[in-house]
């Protein structure tokens, strides 16, 4: 270990914005030799003859920091010396920095974005969109205050969301354990992330099965296992995978429809009428689009005899299964149901 | 703040200040919502920061400088010498994806009703990001009507009117001045004064039917009554319950399990007691959970959720009837 001397200790941010500084003041790169020599909060603890293995792993640590905020630090060779680790050099273009001149919010779509900020109230999205904010913040312009008070969020209760958000960006193959509705056992899979949507409020990765070159899409919630990020990468996918994503969500959720009886101003009639898509028909039945049947019936379930599926039969018989598990699973006999169902107007 | 927000902090402070010839710490912490504290820190670290320069010594001219009199007096910031920082930083690319992200999910209100002008801003965003936004994304919605009109209505400072399906399945005419917008998720709520009740009310934006806005002035605008943080309190009157939950569905109830619940494991299962206002809501809430919440106690608790199950399927098996006994009339008429 180096005997650096305990000086005056320089703050993390002082050393992180001074190399910022200094990088976005170089036009042909600094060496680390330079940096670790001369910049603030470095120089002080730099062994000129000695072993700076320390400080050098500090430096690296630093840049993925400052990269972590959206600071286009690059690495260049050394003209005439290409290959050569020891000169490569380090800089930060100011082009690549700099929010383009063009790029200004108006106070309302200062407003609007303060509010998108809001949404994310835990994780790392939430650390990521409150230093957005602060970057807005710094365009000087003061957001229009909304008429009515809002407070939205968005939570993100899988755990499987952040390692996997963390695989998506380093394209890295992930492995986890995935229980299909109907089958008995968890299988193992090994995919690489494309993207995370959020579809009829369920997460949903979107992912490439590196063997078969197939793309899948997996619901979070039935991640089993934890993720395993393994070291192997695929290439960065080209163009927008999340428009990708949600469009063949979209397209599942389109063809799959319901026919639901319901008691006229029930719950379920208050709130399935809701639902995005639903079509009243004549009789007064329901047709809802829906995504995944077993979710699906979860749903239907909940309202118990205030809704009836009529089709498809795989729907109706899903229903019925949950509804006679829960009556089971709470020591209904057959007196109770019977005494219940007279007073059920039917749908 | 961790170091990487004190950098962000930094970063966009210099242009911000730049714009400002002259601006006082206070109006500084206003605008960026933190503590005049955290101003004069940081300003004081960007006055000594600068670059090592041709010298590698950081010299005067290579460093910022700032008039050190007016800022210490008059608490003013005067920045009288620029190093290096020329505008304001670029988004990163998971800053981008949040915001837009956010929006997306925001595409319900009625201010994000001009798709096209979200559509711009989006774009912005991910143009103004220094690598292409993170693969994270929300499925956008139409814009709802009832929230159109509760925004109406408070634009122009009347009550507005519904019909109310309560949890215990009671329909009832409200009168509401709205004070506050929340969600949770794909579920969102009004939280409002309630002229009815006298007192302030949370609705669920899908349980409110025939919305119309009144010509009743409101009594109370946002900000006038305070809200309980919780979207709803618990009473004295509230039901102790004890139910099993499958570890795996734990998410999925876990609003209904306040904060510092203690927990036990029983046969694979997580017990938990939880409080609850009635069991009409209960009910609504285990049979949508089949197989992963079970109540165990008490016994009437039980009962509710077994009667509402066993009337669920009981729909079922007279339908079947039906469904039979119409087959059989066709096949003997033909």
């Amino acid at each position: 270990m180096s005997a650096s001397a305990p000086i005056a200790k320089v703050p993390v941010e002082e050393r992180l914005f001074s190399l910022v500084l200094a990088l976005l003041a170089t036009e042909t790169g600094l060496t680390k030799h330079d940096i670790l020599s001369t910049v603030q909060g470095y120089r002080q603890r730099y062994q000129p003859a000695g072993d700076n293995a320390n400080l050098e792993r500090q430096f690296e640590r630093d840049k993925d920091d400052i990269r972590d905020l959206g600071v286009p630090l690059e690495t260049i060779d050394t003209p005439g010396q290409p290959g050569n680790n020891q000169n490569l050099r380090y800089r930060i273009p100011r082009g690549d920095y700099e929010l383009p001149a063009d790029i200004r919010f108006s106070a309302e779509e200062t407003a609007l974005l303060g509010l998108a900020a809001m949404v994310w109230r835990e994780g790392s999205l939430s650390s990521e969109s409150r230093r957005a904010v602060v970057k807005l913040r710094g365009l000087g312009l003061v957001a229009e205050e909304p008429v009515l008070d809002y407070s939205p969020r968005l939570r993100v209760r899988d755990a499987a969301f952040e390692p996997l958000r963390a695989a998506l960006e380093r394209n890295a193959i992930v492995r986890f354990a995935y229980l299909k509705p109907g089958e008995a056992e968890a299988r193992v899979r090994e995919v690489a992330p494309l993207a995370l949507v959020q579809h009829q409020g369920r997460w949903h990765l979107h992912a490439l099965e590196p063997h078969t070159e197939v793309t899948k899409t997996f619901l979070l919630r039935r991640i089993v296992s934890a993720i395993t990020t393994t070291n192997a990468t695929v290439a960065a996918p080209v163009g927008d995978q999340t428009a990708r994503a949600l469009a063949e969500l979209e397209q599942v959720w389109e063809s799959h429809t319901a026919e639901v009886a319901v008691v006229p101003g029930s719950d379920a009639d208050t709130r399935l009428r809701k639902r995005r898509g639903t079509e009243r028909l004549p009789d007064g039945t329901l047709r809802l689009h829906y995504s995944d049947a077993n979710i699906f019936a979860d749903e239907l379930a909940g309202y118990g005899p205030e809704a009836v599926v009529l089709t498809p039969p795989v729907l109706r018989s899903a229903v019925r299964a949950r509804l006679l598990a829960t009556a089971h699973g709470h020591g209904s006999g057959h007196e109770a149901s019977r005494s219940d169902e007279s007073e059920v107007a039917r749908g | 703040m961790q170091a990487q927000d004190k950098l962000a902090f930094l970063l966009s402070l210099v242009p911000f200040l730049m714009e400002h010839d002259r601006i006082s710490v206070q109006e500084t912490a206003e605008h960026f919502g933190v503590k005049p504290k955290a101003v004069r820190e940081a300003v004081e670290l960007i006055a000594v920061s600068g670059i090592p320069g041709e010298t590698g010594q950081y010299q005067h001219g290579d460093l910022f400088d700032l008039a050190w009199d007016d800022f210490e007096e008059n608490d003013q910031i005067v920045l009288t010498n620029l190093v290096a920082i020329d505008d304001a930083p670029r988004f990163s690319g998971r800053e981008a994806a949040a915001l837009i992200a956010g929006l997306q999910y925001l595409s319900a209100l009625p201010e994000n009703a001009d798709r096209s002008a979200i559509d711009s801003l989006m774009t912005k965003l991910a143009r103004g990001a220094s690598a292409l936004p993170s693969q994270v994304a929300v499925e956008g919605s139409e814009s709802d009507a009832t929230l159109a009109l509760i925004r109406q209505s408070v634009t122009t400072g009347v009550q507005i009117e519904f019909d109310y399906l309560n949890s215990r399945g009671e329909h009832e005419r409200r009168r509401v001045d709205p004070l506050r917008i929340e969600s949770a998720d794909a579920d969102w709520y009004l939280r409002g004064w309630c002229h009815l009740r006298k007192a302030v009310r949370t609705f669920r934006i899908d349980r409110i039917s025939e919305p119309v806005v009144t010509t009743e002035p409101i009594s109370f605008h946002a900000g006038e009554v305070t809200l309980p943080d919780k979207l709803f309190e618990g009473t004295a009157d509230d039901l102790p319950v004890t139910i099993d939950i499958v570890p795996s569905a734990l998410p999925l109830v876990a609003d209904y399990i306040p904060e510092g619940t203690k927990t036990t494991q029983v046969d694979g299962r997580v017990r938990a007691n939880i409080l609850v206002s009635h069991y009409h809501g209960l009910k609504r809430l285990i049979a949508g959970l089949p197989g992963m919440v079970t109540v165990v106690a008490p016994e009437e608790a039980r009962r509710v959720v077994a009667d509402w199950a066993a009337a669920g399927a009981a729909r079922y098996e007279a339908s079947d009837r039906e469904n039979n006994a119409r087959q059989n009339s066709t096949g003997s008429a033909g």
